[in-house]
This record gives structure tokens, C-alpha cells and sequence, in this order.
């Protein structure tokens, strides 16, 4: 009898043991579908159009014509070139104020260290577009403040500069890439042991040539991995094009589906943008394979460091000056000139330069005329986005690196990789396959218009950071303190709860509130996806500018990055004991 | 062939600033195995990387093979690269995208020391016959193990056959077995080629078996140098009596002629002279050399004592014997028939007890 019962009872075990087994498995196998289809829909919406012609919805049989018209207009390599040389161009300005502030955070004396940190966090937060348009209240032809003030002092006919070309697209946009640069940059430096450095000072090797034979290989693995990452953004990339390319008629890719799909005449042709697309997808696969691959490379190039020792730092003695000047020039460029121009531009009647009468003229007029232009939807509406984006793509990050950190299920592997797939798909052509999506079913996808559908935009998009994040947040908790947790007699939900939850609470609120801040500051996928219903604050400052309305413009772009660094400051803030919170890193 | 004087550094730490070296004086012959031994934070890695030049000193002399590499108040300070030595680090620092053959030969082709191309690859062949990785040259550094990447990082130290060798826990990172055939081969190839070294380690064991010379040291300062077996025998003060080996403790006050009261009775001991009667002192004693007897035996120096614990060690044991409410560890050899609760005669030799006031 109580042999019998025993036996029951290991049976009754076992069978637990395989259900939660099979539990887990099934799961991940949910997760891996429903990942799937958020990832592989829109993309699959894309291919589907490129081979359609007509209206979304219209039962047309599929056809090549869209890739013959395209790829037969000689048309279209001119907007490919322009595309790479935009591209090239931005990484090139990235890299050449990146590895000089890299160095001189990583391994010298310069002042200001900390404040410095902060101010390149700070970039990230003002908006590319917003950038784009204080740079073309200085540098534009016609209104340009600089060229105003050139053609006055130097009595010159016409205007000595210019941002409205390749040059000028790519050096804001170059700008705009390096505060993330760095922080990818400065991990990989930071990983690096500095002993192999001072391995080659003791066997008599001079610094010069240790920095070309030992730091300049070791950390190349990383410099092209940050390269291939930025070139890759550089392509997908929209508001630079949109705002200076466009007027400019520069072409590249993003603006030309975008131009595809909502003309300002005639109708949209999502055919054609799907074929242009196509070609933009690919592009973007083989970067971030290639990305995948350098990466790994890096990884074996990073050893376990004996100690946690920094190399001394070198003393830039006479040289803090002109390496400080360096910097500062570049926050200028990033940070305040922008910000400047814009807080100048928002309290005067119309742009002039400084003068008495300008600051006689000084208002606040356009500030306290915000809500009667825009009503209260745009709020609303970015405040959704701001909770919901972060929470669906938090929620579901962290289930899927659950699966891939933790588990033994066999397709873990592949799960990863689905997550990180849409770093490489360009948030222009998720927002167009989405849009399609919607047109064409209506009935079994009633999100069109909706604030939700740039909702779910947002979050496909940001889960491949999302997960990227989990993941190393998940591995820093060691496995052993959960199971010393168990072996304490703790229950699997009450380990989660007390152990794990609270480890990782910190790192899972800081990148909840970074993906908040990128929704909030989003123009491409919104603009994209915009109807009169699901309007936010960053499409009406583009509509605003699109209408020529600077000093509203500019109002509204002050009062977007002041709240932005209002709620990273008072974070910061309140949980400065908690760390990271806030920090880009 | 290592002149060091007169040695300090501080460091700016977030509460203040750390003196990590406080007037640190050495001298290590040539061809000598000198061996700083101490605590995390002792400042023996400092030393070490002023040796190297890693660190500047803030004031002191250093002299390597009768060159003047460092003096703050002549202005002398020699790089690191151009200074005659090789280093070894705790991490092995091999670098990871070169082959073996590359990262010996980076010395001999890249540093100030280089050779004629022609001699390079038999100086690499050398040195890779010196610690027996014949027939490894042309493996990426990447594909080691810890225990070759050691034996590599050796060799690129040795390569261009330095006056000193410095080396940084070289086997900190290796498991116990290794450890232990690693240390045997370490003294056998800096003997073979007469290299003087320069070795830091935490490790008592390793420094007593590696070193022909040990300096203790503790907060930034050296506390004795001598050979092993001196530094065993005679710590000079109570840190290196605990430090290097084990020591029964016992607080006790000197009476006259050589008696000190202590919880365990009156003890008989050696004194130095210039401890008068009444004071307090610490003794300490060597398990080993802790007599016991199962025998009830009457003298001045033995007292009973009751066995607590035995820890069997295989070629030894090590007892805790109960004797007059104090407990001291008691080292016999393993096949030792004395088994817990039994009773002893514990028995003191007043000449191997050690005073420090």
C-alpha cells in the first residue's frame, strides 16, 4: 500500500515535471508566434505590395510591373547613390567626432567629465527633426540667420551658405549619431583589458606603435560593428531627407517611399514604394548580418581581466584646452546651438537677428497660443503613446529573453535572433507595410487611423532594443541566486517576486522610460501612419513647419525637449540611489 | 640588479586619498628570486608596477641593472618601454588577434629591443622550447587554455632575454593542480637562464617555494625580508608570524626570568632583553611544533589537555586540544591514533615560542 502510493506519488511528479516541461516549451512556442507575426506581417505587407498595383485592398493579380518600372528608371540609381553617399557621409562625420571623444573620456585627464556624460545624454533627447530645423534657421538661403548676418556685415549679393545638399544632410545627421556612437564605442573600450596594453609597453614597444598594433586591432572589431550599425541607420533614417532633402529634391530611399505613399498631389502608389522598399529591406538584412558577425568577433576579443584596475590616465597638461575646446565645439553643434535658436526663435514675432528692436519685440505669445493650435488630442494621444509603447514592449521583452536566458527550450536560439530582426528593418517601411495592412483589411485589422497602430508601430520597432537590454539585465542576475532561493524553500512565483524582480526592477525601468522618451519623440512611423485622429505633438510640429510656422514651431520643439529633460532630470533624480536610471548607456 | 629606495605613492580615492606605498626600501640581487608577499591592498602589485613603470611614484629611487629609471627629484623618469625587463600579468594579457608565434615575436620585431629579422624566429623557437610549447606557434591566441597562455605569456617575457623579470600573480588564475606543476616549472626556468625576478603573490605557500628572498609586506610598507625559511622560523613581528604559516596566539604578562602568565598557566619561554616584567605580550607557538602525548607525563612545560576536533589531512592531522579553557592547534603527523574527547599531555618547548609585545 504505501509502496504503491510512493510510486503514485513519483509518477504524479513526473508527469508535473513533464507538463511544466512541455509548459515552457509551449510557451516559447507562443512567443515565437506571436513575435512572428508582429515581426513578419508588415514586412510581409511590403513584399505583398511591391507586388500589387492599384488601391490597398483592390484584388489585383500579383505582377512584376512595379519592380520593372523601378528598377528600369535610370532614375532610381541616382536615388541609390544618394542614399549610400548619404549614408557614407553621415558615418564619417560620426566617426570623426566619435573616436577623438571616445579617447579623450576613456583615457585622459579632461575636466568636466561627468557634466560632459550628461550633456551627451542630452543630445539623444532632442529630436533629429528638431536639430534639422534650428540648423536651417541658421544655414537656409532665404530666412537663415547666419547668412543674414554674413550678408550684412560683408555686403555680400547673395547668401555665402548653404545646408540645402548632400554635405549639409549628412553633417546633421552625422551630429546627431555620435552621442550613440559613444555609448556603444566606450563599452566596447571599457571591456577591453588594459594589461594587453601595458603587455606591449614592458616588451619595449613605444606608445605610438602599442596604439597602432594592439589598441587600434583589438577594439577595429567594434569600431566597424558601431560603423555597420550607424550605416545601416543612416539608410532607414527619415527626418534629415524629409526636411532638407526634400525641399532640396535630394532623393534617397525613406523619402521617396514616403513621397510614394502620401503625395501631396495625385494618389499614392504603394507599389512603387513596396519595390523601393524591397531594395531598402535588403540592404538592411545584409548590414545587420554583417553587424551580427562583427559583434561576435568583438566578444572573442574580450578577455576576463585579472582586476578591475584602470589604466593610469594620460595628462593632457597643455592639451586640456584645445581637447576641451573640441568637445564643447561639439555639444554646440548638437546641443545648445540648436536650443538657442529655437528659444530665440519662439519668443520673436517673426526670425530676425538680435538686435534693440528684436529684443524689444521679445513675447510670449506663441507659447501661450500652443493649445488653441493643436487642442488637447495630440496630448492625449502622446501620452498613450508614452505609457503604452514602453509597457507592451517591456512586457514582451521581458518574457522573450525569460526564454532565451533562462530555459533549455531548443529554439531559444532562433527566438533571439527574430527579436533583433527589427534593428533591420527600417521603421519607414514597418510604418507603410502597417498602413497597408490596414488599408487593405480593414475588417480583420480595424487599426488604421487609430493611435494604436503607431502603438504597435512603435513597439515592434523598439523590441529588438528592448530585448537586447533584457537580455544583459537577465544574465547579470546569476542563476545560482534564484536557485539559492529555491534550495531556501521560496516557491518558483515567490523566487520571482522577492529575487528576481527586485534584481532586475532598476535595469527594466530604465530602458521602460528610454523607450518612453524614443515614442515621444518619434516623427517617422507616426507621420507615416497620420490621419486627423491619431495626431501627436511631434507630427504637428512637422505639420507646423510644413505650414511655415517658425515661431510656433520653434515653441513647441522648446517646450518638447524641456519636458523630455524634465522627466529624465527628476528621475535622475529620485532614484539616484538606484543608479542607471536615466543614463543612455 | 633591482634598486629600490626610499619608494612612496598615493592614490586619490573617493574618501580621500590611499597611501598606497609608504617609504617601500629593496634590493634584489642578481639572478635572485625575490618574492613580495602580502595582503589585497599591501601595495606589492603598487611596487610591482613602479618597477615596470605602469605607476608613477610620487617620491623615491628605482635602479634596474645600475640604470637610474626613476627619481622624481632629478627628473628621471624612464617609460615603461624602454626600460630592460619583461612582465608577466595576472590576466596573462595575451593578445587576442595574433597567433602564439606573433604575440612572442611582437617584442623581438615591434619594441625597442628588436633583432635582426634573420634571428627572430629562432629567438621565438627558443623561448617556445623553454616553456615546452613546441609546435604551438602558429595557434591563434584565442584557441588556449589558461594553462598555455600562461606558459605563453612567459615566453614573450623571456623573448628578448630581459636583465629583470617582473611577474603579476602569474598563477592566481589556474586551478590547484596546475598551480602547483606550474610553480615547480617556474623555478626551474628562471634558474636555467639566471633571470633576475621581481614576483608578486598573496600566497604564502608560493612564496616560500618560488622565493630565494620574501619581503612581507602590509599597508604600503615592508615588514621583513629574508629567505623563507628565516622568514618562517623568526617573523619579526606578530602580522608576519600570522601571515606566513600558521600560530597559536596567546596574551599573557611577563614575570621575571623568562615566565609568562597566561589563561593556560605559567609558560616558560625565551624573552628578548628588552622586555621588562609586568608587561603584556603576545606569544605564539607553530602547530608543529606543539608536542602531545598520550601518556600522562609530569613536567614543568606540559599540562593536560582534551582532543576537540581532529581535521585528517591525509600526511597530517590537525587537532584542536582543550587545555585549561584555551585551544590551541596541535599539527602531528597523519597516522596520529589520537581520536576526539581523548585525553593528552600538551607538552611547550620554551624555544620555539615566539614574544612580540
Amino acid at each position: 500500500m504505501k509502496a504503491e502510493s510512493l510510486r503514485g506519488a513519483v509518477a504524479l511528479r513526473e508527469t508535473v515535471g513533464r507538463i511544466r516541461q512541455y509548459g515552457v516549451t509551449a510557451f516559447a512556442g507562443f512567443l515565437f508566434v506571436a513575435l512572428s507575426a508582429l515581426v513578419g506581417v508588415p514586412i510581409g505587407m511590403v513584399v505583398l505590395m511591391s507586388l500589387r498595383t492599384g488601391f490597398p485592398g483592390e484584388a489585383t493579380p500579383l505582377t512584376l510591373e512595379n519592380f520593372v518600372e523601378v528598377y528600369s528608371d535610370s532614375g532610381t540609381y541616382e536615388i541609390l547613390f544618394n542614399t549610400l553617399a548619404f549614408a557614407f557621409g553621415s558615418v564619417a562625420v560620426a566617426l570623426l567626432f566619435t573616436v577623438p571623444l571616445v579617447w579623450l573620456l576613456m583615457r585622459t585627464d579632461i575636466p568636466l567629465k561627468k557634466t560632459i556624460y550628461v550633456l551627451l545624454t542630452v543630445g539623444i533627447l532632442i529630436p533629429v527633426f528638431l536639430r534639422t530645423i534650428a540648423w536651417i534657421l541658421l544655414l537656409s538661403p532665404r530666412i537663415g540667420l547666419i547668412n543674414q548676418w554674413l550678408q550684412k556685415i560683408f555686403a555680400l549679393d547673395s547668401p555665402p551658405l548653404s545646408l540645402y545638399n548632400l554635405t549639409g544632410m549628412a553633417f546633421i545627421q552625422g551630429i546627431s549619431f555620435v552621442p550613440g556612437a559613444f555609448f556603444m564605442l566606450a563599452a566596447a573600450y571599457r571591456a577591453m583589458d588594459p594589461a594587453l596594453e601595458e603587455a606591449a609597453y614592458t616588451g619595449g614597444v613605444s606608445k605610438l606603435r602599442t596604439f597602432l598594433k594592439i589598441n587600434i586591432p583589438i577594439t577595429l572589431p567594434a569600431i566597424a560593428g558601431v560603423m555597420v550599425y550607424l550605416f545601416m541607420t543612416a539608410i532607414a533614417v527619415f527626418e534629415v531627407p524629409a526636411i532638407v532633402g526634400l525641399p532640396a529634391r535630394i532623393l534617397v530611399l525613406s523619402s521617396l517611399i514616403y513621397q510614394a505613399t502620401t503625395p501631396s498631389t495625385g494618389l499614392p502608389s504603394y507599389g512603387i514604394a513596396g519595390a523601393y522598399g524591397a531594395m531598402m529591406l535588403l540592404l538592411g538584412l545584409v548590414l545587420a548580418a554583417l553587424y551580427v558577425r562583427l559583434v561576435k568577433q568583438g566578444k572573442k576579443y574580450t578577455v576576463i581581466t585579472g582586476r578591475g584596475y584602470r589604466p593610469r590616465e594620460i595628462a593632457l597638461g597643455r592639451w586640456k584646452w584645445p581637447a576641451l575646446a573640441f568637445v564643447f565645439l561639439y555639444l554646440a553643434i548638437e546641443v545648445f546651438i540648436p536650443f538657442l535658436v529655437l528659444l530665440w526663435a519662439s519668443l520673436l514675432p517673426y526670425l530676425q537677428l538680435p538686435s534693440a528692436s528684436a529684443l524689444a519685440s521679445l513675447t510670449l505669445k506663441h507659447y501661450l497660443a500652443i493649445p488653441q493650435h493643436t487642442g488637447a488630442l495630440p496630448f492625449i494621444n502622446t501620452i498613450i503613446l508614452m505609457f503604452a509603447v514602453p509597457t507592451a514592449t517591456m512586457v514582451l521583452s521581458v518574457l522573450v529573453s525569460w526564454v532565451v536566458v533562462r530555459t533549455q527550450v531548443k529554439f531559444r536560439g532562433v527566438l533571439d535572433t527574430l527579436a533583433f530582426v527589427p534593428h533591420a528593418v527600417p521603421g519607414i517601411l514597418l510604418a507603410v507595410g502597417l498602413a497597408y495592412l490596414g488599408l487593405a483589411y480593414r475588417d480583420i485589422f480595424p487599426l488604421y487611423g487609430t493611435i494604436f497602430i503607431i502603438v504597435l508601430a512603435h513597439t515592434i520597432n523598439w523590441i529588438a532594443y528592448g530585448t537586447r537590454t533584457t537580455n544583459s539585465v537577465m544574465i547579470q542576475v546569476h542563476r545560482e541566486l534564484e536557485e539559492a532561493g529555491k534550495v531556501a524553500g521560496a516557491s518558483t512565483p515567490r523566487v520571482l517576486v522577492r529575487i528576481v524582480i527586485p534584481l532586475i526592477a532598476a535595469g527594466i525601468f530604465n530602458s521602460w522610460i528610454w523607450i518612453g522618451l524614443l515614442s515621444y519623440r518619434e516623427v517617422t512611423m507616426a507621420l507615416t501612419l497620420f490621419t486627423r485622429k491619431n495626431v501627436v505633438i511631434s507630427t504637428v510640429v512637422w505639420q507646423f513647419w510644413g505650414s511655415g510656422w517658425i515661431p510656433e514651431v520653434s515653441a513647441l520643439g522648446v517646450v518638447l525637449i524641456l519636458f523630455a529633460l524634465f522627466v529624465v532630470g527628476v528621475l535622475r533624480f529620485a532614484f539616484a540611489r538606484v543608479g542607471e536610471v536615466g543614463s543612455a548607456a | 640588479m633591482i634598486r629600490v629606495s626610499g619608494l612612496r605613492k598615493s592614490f586619490a580615492a573617493r574618501h580621500g586619498t590611499v597611501r598606497a606605498l609608504q617609504g617601500i626600501d629593496l634590493e634584489v640581487g642578481a639572478g635572485e628570486f625575490c618574492v613580495l608577499l602580502g595582503p589585497s591592498g599591501s601595495g606589492k602589485t603598487t611596487t610591482l608596477r613602479c618597477v615596470a613603470g605602469l605607476e608613477r611614484p610620487d617620491a623615491g629611487e628605482i635602479e634596474i641593472g645600475g640604470v637610474l629609471v626613476n627619481s622624481p627629484p632629478r627628473g628621471i623618469y624612464v617609460p615603461t618601454e624602454k626600460r630592460d625587463i619583461g612582465m608577466v600579468f595576472q590576466s596573462y594579457a595575451i593578445w587576442p588577434h595574433m597567433t602564439v608565434f606573433q604575440n612572442i615575436a611582437f617584442p623581438l620585431t615591434q619594441g625597442y629591443r628588436r633583432v635582426p629579422k634573420n634571428l627572430v624566429a629562432e629567438k621565438v623557437r627558443q623561448a617556445l622550447k623553454l616553456v615546452q610549447l613546441e609546435g604551438l606557434a602558429d595557434r591563434p591566441a584565442t584557441d588556449l587554455s589558461g594553462g598555455q597562455q600562461q606558459r605563453v605569456a612567459m615566453a614573450r617575457a623571456l623573448v628578448t632575454e630581459p636583465k629583470i623579470l617582473l611577474m603579476d600573480e602569474p598563477l592566481s588564475n589556474l586551478d590547484a593542480r596546475l598551480r602547483e606543476r606550474m610553480r615547480v616549472e617556474l623555478k626551474k626556468i628562471t634558474r636555467a637562464i639566471g633571470v633576475t625576478t621581481l614576483y608578486v603573490t598573496h600566497d604564502q605557500a608560493e612564496a616560500l617555494s618560488l622565493g630565494d628572498k620574501v619581503c612581507v609586506m602590509n599597508d604600503g610598507e615592508i615588514l621583513q625580508v629574508g629567505r623563507p625559511r628565516e622568514v618562517y622560523a623568526h617573523p619579526k613581528s606578530l602580522f608576519v608570524a600570522q601571515f606566513v604559516g600558521e600560530m597559536n596566539l596567546i596574551k599573557g604578562t611577563v614575570k621575571d626570568r623568562g615566565v609568562v602568565h597566561s589563561p593556560l598557566g605559567k609558560i616558560h619561554c625565551r624573552l628578548p632583553h628588552d622586555i621588562p616584567s609586568g608587561r603584556e605580550v603576545t606569544l605564539a607557538i607553530r602547530p608543529e611544533h606543539v608536542g602531545l602525548l598520550e601518556r600522562d607525563e609530569q613536567s614543568s612545560n606540559s599540562l593536560r589537555g582534551q582532543v576537540v576536533t581532529k581535521n585528517y589531512l591525509g600526511d597530517a592531522a590537525l587537532l584542536e586540544i582543550e587545555a585549561n579553557g584555551v585551544v590551541l592547534i596541535v599539527k602531528l603527523p597523519g597516522d596520529t591514533d589520537l581520536q576526539v574527547g581523548q585525553q593528552a599531555s600538551v607538552f611547550l618547548p620554551p624555544d620555539r615560542w615566539h614574544v612580540y609585545p
